[in-house]
């Protein structure tokens, strides 16, 4: 794992950190929403488990516009 | 003098003709029900007023809407009005004050005051996404007047209400009277009976009669007698509508209702036959023409 | 002007109530950044994945901080054009489908004024996100490979931005004139697509055409010779966020709300 090693993660920090805070957010919006389009639980999977793109899909098409 | 005049509208939707020629005034401080069935075209009616819908011909002239927009003089609550879910009913009602061109205090202050006599205060900082059909409705007659507007048009603005909340809007738009045309839709005719100085009749997008209440009553007046024995009130009542002024009679459970030309007339009558025979009389009733009657009349011609 | 303010001040609210003040801009840094990092790693990557064949030599040519930060930018003009359609597309439509815009355009509220609020608080929220992704890509770049002029960088910023504008206009003027904010995406992608292949399949013809400033800003941030048809495309561009901006103003008032 010396590729692990080799990163420097002072700089990836950040880009990890908002990552964690789309997905924190998210799954904020996700429990004070009246409904969602869709099943709750559905997005909630997809917020935590879809990488990096997650969080954006349930904002654009999760919250009932 | 007349808030607005409307002269011969008419709307088609595709190749359905939905109004077909439409006149009428609506003056200040005078309270008009627009009544008509599922589909007689109300909506489309007061849509056509509030500019949302353009009328395919005719013109609709707002008194003083030369110097200024007309929509300063109106006010709208839709039928199923929509607003902002994100937004609080407080923050709504500045908001919907303040694009009415009230300055900034006085929107905030005429808020407090709605929401206080639309009886939603004590849910003014909750979300609009939170609210029942009810406060909704309530919260949509509050911003509807919130500038006070010359002309308020309301689309059935107590359908979606409880007994209550009925009571007290259509105790609340009785005040407003004082300040403003009200012209609102219904298809409850008791409510248009309770408040209302004139009736537009819509059927089929037509305008089949308008008028005053007691002057569509006096018009329409249907010499009625109601009869009622204590036994035998069938074999009375056919024998009594052998008499010569009796144009048609029918029976509606215990009582008997008599249809007459002269209602003098026949009333003495009726009384001389009865004392004469000593008839058991429980009731006689000349009766008063409903609106429904009315309704039942107009639209079935 | 007050009432200008009034549909404004609503309309940052709504952004904030529904969070794209936080997701947009983070977002837009995460699709930028990505592209210096993974550039960057790249060898490391390949490696980790199971490495080369035994005597395979691959040269992977180092990418030049230019290149790094030209790779942020075409993220912008994918990723980021399908993110601003998608935000923007619901703006007047959603509230017309609703019905919303019939409670609140019975008010005496300019129609040119409605328009023009929606338009500039997206363009607000569009620009400072777009502003900061940049920027922290520029600074990644810098670290990571070398830091290239901060004026090179700043006009390339201004260049590609104008692009964008074009983009955020042209969705607020499709949705002037249909109810569905889907239909208003789809058509809205469907002409930046095309616009974009035939500008560059075309160059020569279309050589002032706005989708061409992408490219044109490449040419900052590579240090290459900068095309003589920038500032005609520029110009170009003004005009049709221009029109389209009266365009929108001018079908609004004659749409009905209903
Ligand atoms: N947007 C529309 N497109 C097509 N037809 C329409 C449209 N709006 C209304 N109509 C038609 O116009 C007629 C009158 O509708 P309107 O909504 O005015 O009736 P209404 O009197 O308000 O009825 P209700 O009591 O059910 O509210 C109906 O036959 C309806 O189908
Ligand atoms: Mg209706």
């Amino acid at each position: 794992m010396e590729f692990l090693e080799s990163i420097n993660w002072a700089i990836l920090a950040p880009i990890v950190i908002i990552q964690l805070i789309l997905v924190a957010v998210a799954i904020i919006d996700l429990v004070k929403i009246e409904k969602a389009n869709g099943p709750k639980w559905v997005w909630a999977l997809i917020v935590l488990f879809i990488n990096l793109l997650g969080p954006i899909i349930y904002f654009i098409f999760g919250r009932r516009s | 003098m007349p808030v607005v005049n409307i002269i011969n509208i008419k709307k088609q939707f595709q190749d359905q003709e939905v109004i077909k020629g439409m006149d009428f005034q609506l003056s200040e401080r005078k309270c008009i029900a627009l009544l008509g069935a599922n589909g007689a075209g109300k909506t489309t009616t007061l849509k056509m007023l509030a500019g949302l819908v353009k009328p395919d011909s005719g013109s609709i002239v707002f008194e003083g809407a030369e110097k200024a927009d007309f929509r300063r003089l109106i006010g709208y609550l839709p039928q199923f009005p929509v607003f902002y879910e994100w937004m609080t009913g407080n923050e709504f009602l500045e908001y919907a004050g303040q694009l009415a061109g009230l300055p900034k205090s006085e929107a905030k202050d005429r808020a407090k005051e709605l929401l206080e006599l639309t009886g939603i205060a004590e849910a003014k900082n909750r979300r609009i996404g939170k609210y029942s059909g009810g406060m909704k409705q309530r919260l949509g007659i509050a911003q509807a007047i919130i500038h006070r507007p010359k002309l308020v048009m309301l689309d059935e603005p107590v359908s979606a209400l409880d007994p209550f909340g009925r009571r007290e809007v259509l105790e609340l738009m009785d005040k407003l009277k004082k300040e403003s045309a009200i012209l609102f839709s219904t298809h409850i005719l008791n409510d248009a009976e309770e408040i209302c100085d004139e009736i537009l009749f819509l059927h089929n997008g037509e305008l089949v009669e308008s008028g005053t209440l007691t002057g569509l009553r006096t018009k329409h007046q249907q010499a009625k007698i109601d009869l009622a024995f204590k036994e035998n009130t069938l074999q009375y009542a056919e024998e009594l509508s052998l008499l010569q002024p009796v144009s048609s009679m029918k029976l509606d459970g215990e009582y008997a209702s008599f249809f007459v030309e002269d209602i003098e007339y026949a009333r003495e009558l009726f009384l001389t036959e009865i004392m004469q025979r000593n008839l058991p009389l429980v009731k006689f009733e000349i009766s008063r023409t409903r609106l429904e009657d009315v309704f039942m009349k107009v639209v079935q011609k | 002007m007050n009432q200008w303010m009034t549909l404004f001040k609503k309309e940052m609210l709504e952004m904030s109530r529904n969070f794209k003040w936080i997701w947009v801009p983070l977002t837009f840094i995460m699709i930028a950044v990505k592209e210096p990092l993974t550039l960057y790693y790249m060898p490391q990557i390949i490696d980790s994945l199971g490495g080369l064949p035994e005597g395979a030599v691959i040269e992977l040519p180092v990418p030049s901080a230019g290149e790094a930060l030209a790779a942020s930018l075409s993220q912008f003009n994918t990723f980021g054009v399908l993110i601003i359609v998608l935000i923007t597309m619901g703006t007047i439509a959603g509230e017309r489908k609703s019905g919303v815009a019939g409670l609140i355009l019975v008010k005496p509220v300019s129609y040119a004024w409605f328009v023009t609020a929606k338009w500039a608080s997206s363009m607000i929220l569009i620009w400072i996100s777009y502003f900061l992704s940049y920027f922290l890509s520029w600074y990644y770049v810098g670290v990571l490979f070398e830091f290239i002029s901060f004026m090179d960088f700043l006009q390339s910023f201004f260049v590609n931005g104008i692009w964008l504008t074009l983009i955020v206009t042209v969705v607020i003027l499709f949705n002037t004139f249909m109810k569905s904010p889907g239909a208003v995406g789809f058509i809205s992608i469907g002409i930046i697509v095309i616009l974009s292949i035939l500008s560059s399949s075309l160059p020569h013809l279309l050589e002032w055409s706005p989708a061409l400033l992408s490219a044109y800003a490449n040419a900052f941030i590579m240090g290459s010779n900068l095309p003589d048809e920038l500032l005609p495309s520029i110009i170009v561009s003004v005009i049709m966020i221009t029109l389209s901006l009266l365009a929108s103003i001018a079908i609004f008032k004659r749409r009905e709300l209903a």
